[in-house]
């Protein structure tokens, strides 16, 4: 079946690719397999499911009302399309990206010394302005995989390195997890038993890229950065047989990378002393960078592409992500190839494959089992037949109370009002000219409405995220760990239910008074509350339960009171919970 | 999907069909009748309830490494002995620290090795190795194995409490659960303070619960139509289990108990915590750690020792006995270690360092032989000769002793990963 698969992806001719709009050659494998194994999938998402995916996904938020209404409102031909471009081009989507790559290469880990990392929040500024200008991941990987923390634009990237103490073994487990989808861990100690393909010379290779590596601190200036010793070699000892081995850096299945002559005393560029970081002559981790993130390293475009994937469709094609080998095959592995070589073709644009993905049928499709699907037979989350339920993410869930609760939007108007202010000042300013030295100076605060709508996004969240810590911490999993799914914890109950966070965000909600202005015509109250908290329209049973609610109120105070629980019931819910 | 020939990934959520749980009616009438769900909501697909053993353990961890030497180990006659004498114990011929007169009479119900070999000395990563039985970093540490591992469907407390005080050398507990995920991690008594959020705001009174509720399971219901149920209900079910929790909050309440019995397990971290650690084990958790600080003596050892086990001789006895009388020692384990021993050789502050090649621990409780002193060292105490035990071979003991198959395997994302170290196994002399 994969040997069949494998060929037929050999034989496919590039015209006929280059025909099919790439959505549709995504769908027609989903859906000839399918067909192979006579599943019924899902219809497509209806709007009001569809609307809040997409922002999930995408802007890594719940849409307001506004932006909901106006999307369920539109009854033009393309306007998922439209919706689909708006949301990538805005800057959430960076910000979004910024949060999901951050969780992905960090994997929420705390440095054993935590200021001998760098700050959290400078890397994910980081992050985000890569994603800003759509950096695409063999560069963002290289960037990661080579600063070293003293150039000041790459700097903040050297964190992969150092919250993870700059510890040898560490690093290799997670450059080949992360960048490969190959988690060789058991390989440190022996070919692993289990996974044939894991050897441990492929494990001492990839080690021999960063053996020499270590952290620098530099006390005076509290900095920290990685250095690297001219010399080490590594061998190792197979735990089971006694085999021993000796190796150079080299990539998985790739050729052994020897280093250059070591010329005595010419060993370093920077020679390391008490309080200076030395730099090698040869560097193995600048080869690291160099040549890992190449379509030609095997795993690399598979990997980012099968990550891409699952992010959007809550499942990897090879699942776990981090479990690429023979024996573990995709579930499409022609789609896996597809996926990769789109963005080889593309230079890594991960931007432009997101884009694919979402306008596919198989993104598209709604989380309700088709009519007369048979329950006995649930459909498996690897087919893709129905649009998986994911939980989500801990920023998520966070910014998406707050989008509710209308502090996040009320927090980015603010600012924008600021900027705009700023900018008209600035444009009064402008007109007299003896003021001509300094305008060159503060003109760089936004006047471009592009960069402002970023500024004020980007500091209405820089600003807000202090306040969701406790809930990402609550919500998170653990530590180093890949994603186990969905796992619902008794703590993260009490906490939506009972913690002094939640009263707050409940009692300064823009929501109710916005919703108070609307007493007088509870019916219009009911769908802007549903709409807001849960992207549709409420249903009768629903508009009933509320309207009953209400008739008991007596008064303003009353209301408000009936509302807030309303509002935080639909905030417990399941349905709030999942991305569905 | 593969094709016919391959063989189907066990992938934990791509089991089950939805009539293996609950028929959709019967989780609706459960979700919304019985507010707080009496009904079962059987999403779980751990193994069968019948086949999880009915046992418990109490690990009470010796943080920063207690002294074997002044412990279960004395060196009399030995250089590095110090200035404390051996005294007679229970089991005939064997002597233990007169720092332990207590422990001496009830020796013949505990089972001693002498001879562990971790050769770890890193206070992070010994408290790792010795509660999770690895190296490699990811594995879940005793507590939230056995919060999965003796995990039932019905189980309204949480399977592991782990009480520490707030110190910045607590060391560990970042994490605890690894790969098994947050479900798992140790609920964390700091301080003796109960966990977060267990009692409703002020600002919500019964009422304003109500309805949140009633409108949380209107919308649920709605949602639960034409979906796969099993997030749905793995969802609901942790409010049902929150639900329950708070109800149950005065597990956490110390003042509950008798003065009394505060008086009788001592009026310090370790008495309180032990104390409490009983009232949670008879109330269900299936696992508590209590932490038991400051033995890491590289000054004065010897005032150290004797301060700290000082502390810890009355409270461990009392706790035995207390155990034994309530019938709560035949299904619980007493596990007694620390991460690591402490050097024979005494620094120029009086202190011992750390030391991880020829240390002690003990057992007590269900699944273990009372009376066996198991393993020695060399006459200066620096190495095992006789029956050497590494970390691996400690978890697998215990996971024995509380009737698990120390040789299966967690399924945890599509992956199988054994339980206990395959390169380690159970130390038979000391299981009953």
């Amino acid at each position: 079946m994969l040997v069949s698969a494998l060929l037929l992806v050999g034989t496919v001719p590039h015209v006929v690719r280059a025909e099919v709009p790439f959505p549709d050659q995504v769908d027609r494998i989903i859906d000839a397999a399918h067909r192979r194994d006579g599943l019924q999938p899902a219809e497509l998402a209806d709007d009001e499911e569809f609307v809040r995916r997409v922002h999930l996904d995408l802007a890594g938020v719940v849409p307001t009302s506004v932006q909901a209404r106006a999307f369920l409102e539109d009854s033009t031909e393309g306007k998922r399309v439209r919706l689909i471009d708006r949301l990538l081009a805005a800057p959430e989507f960076a910000l979004q990206m910024a949060r999901v790559f951050d969780a992905m290469l960090v994997e929420r880990r705390v440095a054993t010394i935590p200021s001998y990392d760098f700050k959290p929040a400078e890397w994910q500024g980081w992050l985000a302005t890569a994603f800003r200008g759509n950096m695409s991941w063999d560069r963002l990987s290289t960037a990661v995989l080579k600063s070293d923390g003293a150039d000041a634009k790459t700097a903040a990237a050297a964190r992969f390195y150092l919250v993870r103490d700059v510890e040898s073994h560490l690093l290799t487990r997670d450059i080949g997890r992360l960048f490969l989808g190959k988690d060789l861990q058991c390989a440190q100690c022996h070919d692993d038993p289990r996974i044939k393909a894991y050897r441990q010379s492929d494990y001492y290779g990839l080690y021999a890229f960063v053996s020499r590596l270590k952290h620098f601190r530099d006390d005076e200036k509290k900095l920290n950065f990685v250095t690297e010793k001219s010399g080490g070699d590594v061998s190792f000892t197979s735990a089971f047989s006694g085999e021993m081995g000796k190796t150079n850096p080299r990539l998985p299945g790739g050729e052994m990378i020897a280093d250059p002559p070591l010329v005595k005393g010419k060993e370093y560029t920077v020679k390391p002393e008490k309080g200076r970081m030395g730099i090698p002559t040869y560097s193995r981790r600048q080869q690291l960078a160099r040549q890992l993130p190449r379509g030609q390293t095997s795993g690399f475009s598979r990997n980012i592409a099968n990550r891409l994937w699952a992010l959007m469709l809550g499942r990897g094609l090879v699942h776990p992500l981090d479990m690429h080998h023979p024996e573990n095959p995709p579930s499409h592995p022609e789609l896996l190839e597809r996926l990769g070589q789109r963005l080889e073709q593309s230079g890594f644009d991960i931007r432009g494959l997101l884009r694919e993905i979402a306008l596919t049928r198989t993104y598209q499709r709604s989380s309700r089992l088709p009519a007369g699907a048979d329950p006995k037979r649930p459909s498996r989350s690897s087919e893709f037949a129905v649009a998986a339920l994911r939980p989500l993410t801990p920023e998520q869930l966070g910014w998406s109370v707050l989008q509710v609760t209308g502090r996040l939007p009320s927090r980015i108007e603010r600012f924008e009002r600021k900027l705009q202010e700023t900018a008209a000042k600035q444009a009064a300013e402008k007109k007299k000219p003896e003021k001509g030295q300094q305008q060159e100076e503060t003109s760089r605060v936004a006047t471009e409405p592009d960069d402002s709508n970023w500024r004020a996004r980007q500091q209405a969240y820089t600003e807000l995220a202090s306040e969701l810590s406790g809930l990402v911490g609550v919500f998170s999993r653990l530590p180093g760990q890949p994603d186990n799914g969905f796992q619902p914890s008794v703590d993260q109950a009490l906490f939506l239910l009972n913690s002094e966070q939640m009263v707050k965000f409940m009692k300064d909600s823009q929501l109710l008074e916005r919703l108070l202005r609307l007493e007088e015509k509870p019916g219009e109250l009911v769908t802007e509350l549903y709409l807001s908290v849960l992207s549709r329209a409420p249903v009768d049973e629903e508009q009933g339960e509320v309207a009953r609610l209400f008739a008991a109120a007596a008064d303003r105070d009353q209301r408000r009171e009936v509302i807030r629980r309303i509002m935080w019931g639909l905030l417990v819910s399941a349905e709030f919970r999942l991305n569905h | 999907m593969q094709g016919q020939g391959q063989p189907t990934r066990q992938l934990p959520e791509d089991i089950g069909p939805v009539g293996q749980f609950m028929s959709r009616r019967g989780l609706l009438r459960s979700t919304l009748g019985g507010a707080l769900g009496a009904a079962v909501a059987a999403a779980d697909l751990r193994a069968a309830p019948a086949a999880v053993p009915f046992r418990k353990l109490l690990l009470l961890f010796l943080s920063g490494g207690a002294s074997q030497l002044e412990t279960f180990d004395p060196k009399p006659d030995s250089k590095y002995g110090g200035p404390f004498r051996p005294i007679a114990t229970a089991v005939p011929g064997i002597q233990i620290g007169e720092l332990l007169p207590h422990t001496a009479t009830i020796l013949d119900r505990l089972a001693v090795i002498r001879s562990v070999n971790t050769g770890e000395t890193s206070h992070f990563r010994g408290h790792y190795l010795l509660q999770s039985g690895r190296t490699v970093p990811g594995y879940p540490v005793l507590g939230s194995a056995m919060a999965q591992l003796l995990e039932r469907p019905d189980d309204e407390l949480p399977g592991y409490v782990t009480m520490r005080r707030h110190h910045p050398q607590a060391y560990t507990d970042v994490g605890d659960a690894g790969f098994l995920g947050p479900r798992y991690e140790g609920v964390m008594i700091i301080d003796g303070k109960p966990p977060a959020n267990l009692s409703r705001p002020e600002s919500i009174d019964v009422a304003a619960a109500t309805t949140r509720d009633r409108i949380r399971q209107l919308t649920n219901r709605r949602f639960l139509q034409q979906r796969t149920p099993r997030s749905i209900q793995s969802y609901t079910d942790s409010y049902r289990k929150a639900a329950a929790l708070m109800r149950r909050r005065e597990v956490f309440d110390l003042e509950r108990e008798s003065a009394a019995d505060r008086a009788r397990y001592g009026d310090h971290h370790f008495g309180r915590n032990c104390l409490l650690a009983r009232r949670l084990l008879e109330a269900g958790v299936h696992c508590v750690k209590v932490a038991h600080h400051d033995w890491d003596a590289h000054f004065e050892n010897f005032h150290w020792q004797r301060q700290r086990c000082l502390e810890f001789d009355r409270t461990f006895v009392t706790l035995l006995d207390d155990f034994r009388d309530r019938g709560l020692l035949e299904e619980t384990l007493v596990v007694i270690m620390g991460e690591m021993g402490r050097t024979p050789r005494i620094n120029y502050y009086g202190g011992r360092d750390h030391w991880g090649d020829a240390w002690s621990m003990a057992f007590t409780g269900c699944g273990i032989k009372p009376g066996v002193v198991l393993g020695k060292t060399n006459g200066l105490g620096t190495e095992v000769i006789d029956g050497a035990v590494d970390a691996g071979d400690l978890f697998h003991t215990i996971l024995a002793a509380m009737g698990l198959d120390s040789t299966g395997n967690y399924q945890v994302g599509g992956r199988d990963n054994p339980i206990a170290d395959p390169a380690s196994s159970v130390i038979k002399e000391v299981l009953a």
